[in-house]
């Protein structure tokens, strides 16, 4: 197969395409299981393999994709076809940054795969979970496992050939109960990624066990909450939102795609220019953010992108400058002619795509916040006159250039004098990106930065779902606008 | 057609053979997607997936497998029924009887088919963009959007009975952006097609025209925080009413506590007398289907009559866990329709036009709404594409976004002032995973005063 692949490639660059990758996924496989209520409404496996060819040509990017291999230069004349019909409406010819051409291999490290345990060993894990949240004031339990195992072979025209071998596992327990005034309420435990793997061995049973009593405990404590206030203050945000918080703000807004407008027909824009990059005070000097993909135990981690430029670690936003982008070939290179300066100096690795069949395009790796000196959340609530704690993402709206967000959250506490008193239910806050994190002032020390998965961040048209990460300290912004 | 229903039948022998009793769906994609970005086309694709999904039932045992497969591959198509028998032993009995279907007869449904739409080509749909940009785009003004379309091809076999479930559509999503590089406003103009005569360049050209026109001779304001008259456009309607319906009206939400409604609000007065709303499988239009995965016949299902809430929408495995009788709807999309008003009004041309005794701020588009409080059914996002601000002097300005937290009875109850006559099918369709043409038919523009500007930029 991988023989036929290079000389299809060699052909259509023969032909006259300046560049031709393509992304052979031998398999990809996956396994879900879902238990509500003690009902196993899913146990699903799944499988997929095929092929997906990019072509460049004058300029212009063709992209065709199937599960039907028994023709595969049939995929290739099309993506060459796609990509001649596209070179006739080009304003900026695509050119690519360069980078080395790499022949190697990248596994996730995993101690056991999880395809290799049996579905009795998974399920009597879920009927633990959901045992342990089967409690009073507890109306719906609900306990997931995900496992996704993948081969990806990338070879390009540039020489580069590279095969990637990744597992990942996502599990999560959800508690809910109805509270005093009918709303339904709902917290969650997603282990935070403390070892250094992330096979079967990262899910510890004793750890879930633990965070199902204190869901079930806290749930209770919130379903007899008073709402959360309306009106300024400090909030305090523990990595249960911390990391949606850079995600969204951060994370996308940097999306170097989104930058130059190759998204506004859907997900939207960036409120940064490319003069931006060096100067603009994007918060005050607590914040240092990194896209840091050689995290060695998160899905943002993958080895080489599918542009096939290694894995990287840099600084995005350097104590509160706005320094770097989430990058790939293409785009640096399009920001660099734009500006007419150097702003970025070669791929950052982050071009990737959800499945053979979609085009790699900036992604977020893991968008990380360094830890501060702030010291624990006792020690920031310590210093704080009037503001809230808040933890778990309940929903999201962004505004389309990232300027603007509101959030709401599964639980708070209020914060009165330096001292963190009564839960409350239902918060919210917004803001405006900058002034936002301009407001920061706390940033958690080591004890309080763990990595958060995310495995659904959608991105694209067509759409595609990806699979990331974020270390992140807790945090504290003033005079924010909650309760709306 | 016959293709398609010769492999269902091959893996259901293949299937009873293995002793299994299983449900077999096929799902057939080819889909072309031309973007554009910076007035040039930034990625031209096509996909052609087959995927499968087999679910086995024993009991009250139920296990399920998906794959994308290679359609010249029978033998790791089969390797899926296999694997299937491997799981069942180890499933965990569920609290209810999950049924099994069993087919009555063969359905065939092809109405929102359209040979021409299925053979559209890649000059066709870059004549298209061509022809709704033409003259609108300059250095800082650039042009951006999707042209997608495909064919979608579903079909089931059970291995009760040798009849077949066969569904054949072609649907097209247009979105063109005009947006200034400089400036950062961004006005757009949509399409949703089922056939390739739905598809008129022309007139999102007309829109696009309207809309730079005031985006760049008016002047653009931050509108004060405060209550304002909002007239929503087809695409905030349609998501509006998809996001109130999915979270409202679901028996499975319900039963989970994360609808605004519940049991006893049936038959009450919740909403305008203005608002009915239905789920409409008669319209090929919107990609109405015949019957659902579990052969239920699919017939015109009303979920708000003149204001009032009728019942709730169940699909078979929340029917068969709480209970209740399935109405139709384990269907990869509803079909919903909301009835047009009495307001004369076609074209965004003539609301400009239209005399005003107050103020309304027009909002055709909510960016990132999503449901903040589901019990209270409480939704907030932002305007974007094209929000204008009537005066009621008969002057335009451009507001910059803003943002609307509101509940969904604040958008359809009693603070609904009227409804446009005239309807449009607005395509709602995610890209997300396996494609799966969906569509809302709702009103042109829909009226609602009091709704709160909680936030509101800046600038662009």
């Amino acid at each position: 197969m991988k023989d036929s692949i290079r000389k299809l490639i060699d052909q259509l660059h023969a032909k006259g395409a300046h560049y031709v990758d393509a992304r052979w996924y031998p398999h990809e496989d996956s396994n879900f299981l879902f238990m509500w209520n003690g009902n196993l409404k899913e146990n699903n496996a799944s499988s997929q393999s095929g092929l997906g060819v990019r072509v460049l040509y004058n300029g212009a990017w063709g992209f065709s994709a199937s599960s039907d291999l028994s023709n595969l230069g049939a995929i290739f004349e099309k993506a060459f076809d796609n990509a001649r019909i596209a070179s006739e409406r080009v304003t900026f010819p695509i050119r690519l940054a360069e980078k080395e051409a790499i022949v190697g291999s990248f596994e996730s490290p995993n101690e056991i795969d999880p395809f290799t345990i049996g579905l009795d060993e998974k399920v009597a894990f879920l009927k633990k979970m959901d045992a342990a949240l089967d409690q009073p004031g507890v109306v719906q339990r609900i306990s997931v496992v995900e496992f996704v195992r993948k081969q990806i072979i990338f070879m390009d025209s540039e020489g580069s050939d590279i095969e990637k071998n990744i597992i990942e596992v996502f599990p999560s327990i959800h508690a809910m109960g109805v509270d005093k005034d009918g709303g339904m309420q709902r917290l969650k435990y997603l282990p935070g990624r403390t070892g250094p793997t992330r096979g079967w061995e990262s899910i510890d049973e004793a750890d879930f066990l633990k965070n199902a009593d204190r869901l079930v405990s806290d749930l209770n404590q919130l379903l007899v909450a008073e709402d959360a206030p309306n009106g300024k203050m400090s909030v305090i945000l523990l990595p249960g939102i911390m990391f949606l918080q850079t995600h969204e703000t951060i994370g996308h807004a940097l999306e170097l795609d989104r930058i130059l407008g190759y998204e506004l027909s859907f997900a939207g824009g960036s409120f940064v220019r490319l003069e931006d990059f060096g100067k603009l005070r994007y918060g005050s000097e607590k914040l240092t953010a990194r896209a840091n993909a050689l995290e060695p135990n998160s899905p943002g981690s993958f080895g080489y992108d599918d542009d096939g430029v290694p894995a990287q670690d840099n600084l995005l936003i350097d104590k509160g400058i706005l320094v770097g982008a989430i990058t790939g070939r293409q785009m640096v290179e399009e920001a660099n002619a734009k500006a007419r300066k150097q702003i970025f100096d070669g791929s950052s690795g982050a071009n990737r795509a959800t499945s053979f069949y979609r085009v790699p395009i900036e992604r977020m790796t893991n968008i990380n916040i360094d830890p501060g000196t702030d010291g624990n959340l006792e020690d920031i609530v310590a210093k704080t006159e009037r503001g809230l704690v808040l933890d778990g993402d309940k929903s999201w709206s962004i505004g389309s250039n990232r300027e603007q967000f509101h959030f709401a959250c599964d639980i708070g506490w209020l914060v009165e004098d330096g001292q963190k008193k009564q839960m409350v239910k239902n918060p919210t806050y917004r803001g405006e990106t900058l002034p936002f994190y301009n407001s920061l002032t706390g940033v958690g020390d080591e004890s309080t930065w763990h990595v958060h998965y995310v495995e659904n961040c959608g991105k694209g048209a067509p759409n595609q779902i990806m699979q990331l990460g974020h270390g992140v300290p807790i945090c504290r912004f003033d005079n924010v606008q909650v309760g709306e | 057609m016959n293709q398609v229903i010769e492999l269902l039948k091959q893996l259901r022998q293949a299937a009873v053979e293995k002793g299994l009793k299983a449900l077999i769906t096929y799902h057939e994609e080819d889909s072309y997607l031309m973007r554009f970005a910076n007035s040039a086309i930034s990625l031209n694709t096509n996909e052609h997936l087959i995927s499968l999904d087999f679910i086995a039932f024993d009991g009250n045992k139920k296990v399920s497998y998906s794959m994308i497969a290679d359609p010249s591959d029978i033998k790791s198509m089969e390797k899926g029924l296999d694997i299937l028998a491997e799981m069942l032993p180890h499933a965990q009995p569920l609290s209810y009887d999950p049924t099994f279907p069993v087919y009555q007869k063969d359905v065939v449904d092809e109405r929102s088919y359209d040979p021409a739409l299925a053979a559209l080509t890649n000059e066709e749909r870059l004549a298209y963009f061509n022809t709704l940009a033409e003259g609108l785009e300059n250095d800082d003004v650039r042009l951006s959007g999707i042209f997608s379309n495909g064919v979608t091809t579903t079909a089931q076999i059970s291995t009760a009975n040798e009849h077949t479930q066969y569904f054949r559509s072609t649907d097209a999503q247009v979105t063109a952006v005009l947006s200034s590089e400089s400036l950062k406003w961004e006005v757009n103009a949509e399409q949703s097609a089922q056939k390739k005569s739905d598809l008129d360049a022309q007139g999102l050209h007309d829109d696009l025209t309207l809309l730079v026109h005031h985006y760049t001779q008016d002047q653009s304001v931050q509108l004060p925080v405060g209550k304002y008259t909002v007239v929503l456009g087809p695409a905030a309607t349609a998501e509006l009413t998809n996001s109130m319906t999915m979270y409202g009206m679901n028996g499975a939400a319900l039963k989970q506590g994360y609808s605004f409604l519940k049991e006893e609000n049936m038959g009450e007065l919740l909403f305008s007398e203005k608002v009915s709303l239905s789920d409409d499988p008669r319209e090929a239009e919107i990609f109405g289907e015949k019957a659902d995965r579990f052969g239920l016949e699919r017939k015109p299902f009303p979920l708000i009559s003149e204001g009032r809430f009728q019942t709730f929408m169940w699909d078979q495995d929340s029917a068969d866990e709480f209970d209740q009788e399935p109405t139709g709807h384990d269907v990869n999309h509803a079909s919903l329709v909301m009835e047009g008003g009495e307001k004369a009004l076609g074209s965004l041309k003539e609301l400009l036009e239209m005399p005003r005794d107050e103020d309304i701020l027009y909002v055709p588009y909510i960016h990132y709404m999503n449901v903040v409080n589901p019990t209270q059914g409480m939704v907030t996002g932002s305007s974007r594409f094209g929000a204008l601000y009537l005066k009621k002097d008969g002057s335009v300005q451009v507001p910059y976004n803003v943002r609307l937290t509101q509940k969904f009875s604040d958008f359809f109850g009693e603070r609904l002032q009227w409804l446009s006559q005239e309807q449009v099918a607005y395509n709602v369709s995610s890209s997300y995973g396996r494609r799966n043409p969906t569509a809302l038919k709702v009103p042109r523009f829909l009226c609602v005063k009091e709704i709160e500007v909680s936030h509101s930029n800046p600038s662009y």
